[in-house]
């Protein structure tokens, strides 16, 4: 591994040297990824550009809308006190991701363009309807975080364009999040299937106003099960209703067999996770309101 | 390949380093500086053994560039003990027999000290959890476990 190391200070300068270096370069975050694939020789660049010392990458503004920096680690979102409640998911999935080390220094922006399909946190953000904010020398561009990945470690970014932020809206009343896991060990373990969902119930607390259910590990990119978010809707959430859902969700997912598990296992897994996953919204949505 | 002109406050004590900018911290600490303390193994934020403190937080020295350390402040087993006194973190190690090749443990104690320097009451299962970042081959846990609350009690006793 060998290349030229630059920091730039201004967000403007990352973005000319992201221009200039295009496919020869790319920027630094974290690094939990991209050095690791560096030393391993899947990555040749002639230029690194880290972004630690650019203003203003690493914040989160969560009055009203939420908007994160690249740079936030998964630690801060871990212990931001705007996501203990109807955000609970973005604690849950960043909880889980490697042990201290890589919480510490990983960061939600990176974890989105290393675009991993077993990636933790993204799914969570799918719930959210998040956009991702892009800059490039041709100026800057927003566009919904589902569709900006593209495969299995490919997004929508152009050569030379950075990362700079997401956002998403406040959820209304009446709506929860939750995450879930399954893995062969607690920590420290690449999802065998993860699965994030959102609710939010209708006025009267009867009936799913709004369902997002998003998958991940068991497709080219982590993904939205878009049918069994459809069937839900308008619907009274009684346990069949998201045992219904659960079992759309499988049929949506295309799982593959490789090390960590067989295709046919998690088709089994993501039935189970996301009734539960609904389950625990619905729980906590009663809960919130009791 | 051009070669960068680092600060790095290594234990206290500043250190001017020249180096090229792939190198990693683990790199420079090893060779460059003669802390073999911090050792080296999967080179991939697995195993743990590597694991040095940034400004106080663990973090893995084998996929951090040194250039990025620039500035900011490294804590490696070297540094922990004080005027030729054990931490408590090391003489619980010891007491406990939680150590036997020893490879993970300086990077084991590092970890457990970033906890505690912000957990200090912890349960056992925090300290398991603290501590999944950091693989051992030898001990099964269950003694480093045991000398982590054993310290956490001692360095309560102490404040």
């Amino acid at each position: 591994m060998s290349f030229e190391y630059h920091e730039p200070t201004s967000l403007a300068e990352a973005v000319d040297l992201g221009a200039r270096f295009g496919a020869d370069g790319r920027f630094l975050a974290g690094g939990t990824d991209l050095i690791i694939q560096i030393r391993r020789g899947k990555l040749r660049l002639r230029h690194v550009v880290g972004l630690h010392r650019v203003p203003g990458l690493d914040g989160i503004d969560a009055n009203g809308s939420v908007t994160l920096g690249a740079l936030v680690t998964h630690r801060a979102l871990e212990r931001h006190s705007a996501f203990q409640g109807r955000l609970r998911a973005l604690v849950e999935g960043a909880e889980v991701v490697g042990g201290h080390q890589v919480r510490n220094v990983g960061t939600v922006g990176g974890n989105i363009v290393n675009a991993s399909p077993a990636a933790d946190v993204t799914p969570v953000l799918l719930t959210l309807d998040t956009t991702v904010t892009c800059a490039g020398r041709g100026g800057e561009r927003t566009l919904p975080l589902d569709g900006f990945l593209v495969g299995p470690g490919q997004t929508a970014l152009r050569p030379g364009e950075l990362l700079t932020g997401l956002r998403f809206s406040a959820l209304p009343g009446r709506s929860a999040t939750a995450f879930l896991k399954a893995g062969r060990r607690k920590a420290m373990e690449i999802s065998v299937v993860c699965v994030a969902a959102r609710l939010t119930l209708d006025a009267a607390g009867e009936r799913c106003a709004e369902v997002r259910i998003a998958l991940g590990a068991v497709a080219p990119t982590t993904r939205r099960a878009r049918a069994a978010e459809r069937a839900l809707e308008g619907r009274v959430p009684t346990p069949d209703a998201l045992r219904a859902a659960g079992r759309l969700a499988a049929a949506e997912s295309q799982p593959i067999s490789d090390v960590r598990a067989s295709a046919r296992y998690r088709t089994l897994v993501v039935e189970t996770l996301v009734t539960r996953a609904l389950t625990r919204c619905l729980e906590r949505i009663r809960d919130a309101a009791s | 390949m051009t070669k960068v002109a680092l600060t790095l406050t290594i234990n206290g004590q500043r250190h001017e380093v020249l180096t090229e900018p792939h190198r990693t911290l683990l790199d420079v600490l090893r060779a460059d500086l003669g802390l073999t303390g911090t050792k080296e193994n999967c080179l991939e934020a697995e195993c743990g053994v590597c694991t040095v403190l940034l400004d106080g937080r663990a973090v893995n020295a084998c996929i951090l560039l040194a250039a990025q350390c620039q500035g900011r402040q490294v804590l490696t087993i070297e540094g922990l003990g004080r005027d030729g006194q054990l931490h408590p973190l090391q003489q619980a190690f010891i007491d406990h027999g939680a150590v036997q090749c020893g490879y993970c443990i300086p990077a084991m104690i590092l970890s457990a000290k970033a906890y505690l320097d912000e957990h200090p009451a912890p349960t056992e299962a925090h300290v398991r959890e603290a501590l999944a970042g950091n693989l051992c081959r030898c001990t099964g846990y269950q003694k480093i476990a045991d000398a982590v609350l054993a310290a956490a009690r001692e360095l309560a006793h102490r404040r």
